[in-house]
């Protein structure tokens, strides 16, 4: 991955963002254990699980990416023979993509309401394979995961439609924007400003989820 | 047609029951507020006494059953499960 469509302005705000990413997900992925935990039920685990591969996916995005705007990027590109720092920011988009990857796998599959882990294990084999050995890796991957992100959405539609109430238009919003910041990559590889947009997308969607889980949080504790 | 009611869901109704009525119920009221048959209730209510929810108290002619901390616990439980699986679009059977 060329860093040359990252503003040079943009350098180390954005790996704020993807740290709050980080963070905000795994405290839902948390959340999520626990309602398994009390419930014994598999899907807040699955969900869970996969908000856990999308934070791990944040930590690294966002720990490449400051390695690549500190001197701790040398050290490191020294370390592991790489040439330099873009090639080091280049392995931070891979293992980010992959870890993504399993998340959305994982949470599309839950929304799909299947039981099948035959199923599961080949749509992951089949996604991962296809941008391993695609010669345009990050479209592929950002056209599979706006592919997948339509079926998270539309789930989440069914779910408004079930019940509409502020929490569920909330987490369907949130999900909406997802998508924007991924489809929007989609025609915004050579574009600086659209890498700014899409964190933007993310973080409006992650705020409005980290809003959902402190109410989540405030209603759950209230007695009647 | 009203949905199904999953296994939390009629336990949550059970302990509900018990604790608007103060806390003391006989097993007749549990069965019509929670709508269950009369072999369902004994069921759900013996594994509630196993599991520490419930406790039974045999008085003169009749049993009456009471919330234990647990069971104000559970109640606590279930509307933050509730409220996590509603928003995120989880089904808990």
């Amino acid at each position: 991955m060329d860093i040359s469509f990252i503003p040079h302005w943009f350098f180390g705000l954005d790996v704020i963002f993807e740290l709050a990413f980080a963070i905000i997900t795994f405290l839902v992925a948390m959340y999520a254990f626990r309602v398994s935990k009390i419930s014994g039920q598999n899907q807040p685990r699955l969900f869970g699980w996969a908000f856990i591969f999308f934070s791990i996916s944040y930590l690294i995005q966002s720990f490449f990416n400051f390695a690549v705007i500190s001197k701790v990027g040398e050290s490191i590109c020294n370390s592991i023979k790489v040439q330099s720092v873009s090639a080091l920011n280049a392995l931070g988009m891979y293992f980010y993509m992959i870890f993504f990857m399993i998340g959305l796998v994982t949470l599309t599959y839950m929304t799909l309401k299947i039981r099948s882990p035959k199923t599961y294990l080949m749509v992951l084999a089949i996604s991962l394979l296809s941008i391993i050995i695609s010669l345009n890796k990050i479209y592929l991957f950002y056209f599979l995961s706006s592919l997948m992100l339509i079926f998270i959405v539309s789930h989440y539609v069914g779910n408004f439609y079930n019940n509409r109430k502020g929490k569920t238009l909330l987490v369907l919003t949130a999900f909406i924007f997802l998508l924007f910041g991924h489809i929007h990559f989609l025609i915004s590889v050579n574009h600086e400003l659209f890498y700014v947009i899409g964190h933007f997308f993310g973080l409006i969607a992650y705020f409005l989820i980290l809003i959902n889980l402190i109410l989540v949080f405030k209603n759950g504790k209230k007695t009647k | 047609m009203a949905k199904k009611r999953n296994r939390l869901q009629v336990i949550h109704d059970i302990l509900k029951v018990i604790k608007e009525k103060n806390g003391k119920i006989k097993p007749t009221h549990i069965m019509y507020k929670s709508n269950l048959s009369h072999s369902m209730m004994e069921e759900y209510l013996g594994e509630l006494i196993e599991k520490g929810f419930v406790i039974e108290k045999k008085e003169a002619k009749h049993k009456t059953y009471t919330l234990t901390e647990k069971g104000f616990e559970y109640l606590q439980k279930y509307r933050f499960i509730t409220e996590f699986s509603d928003s995120f679009g989880l089904t808990i059977e």
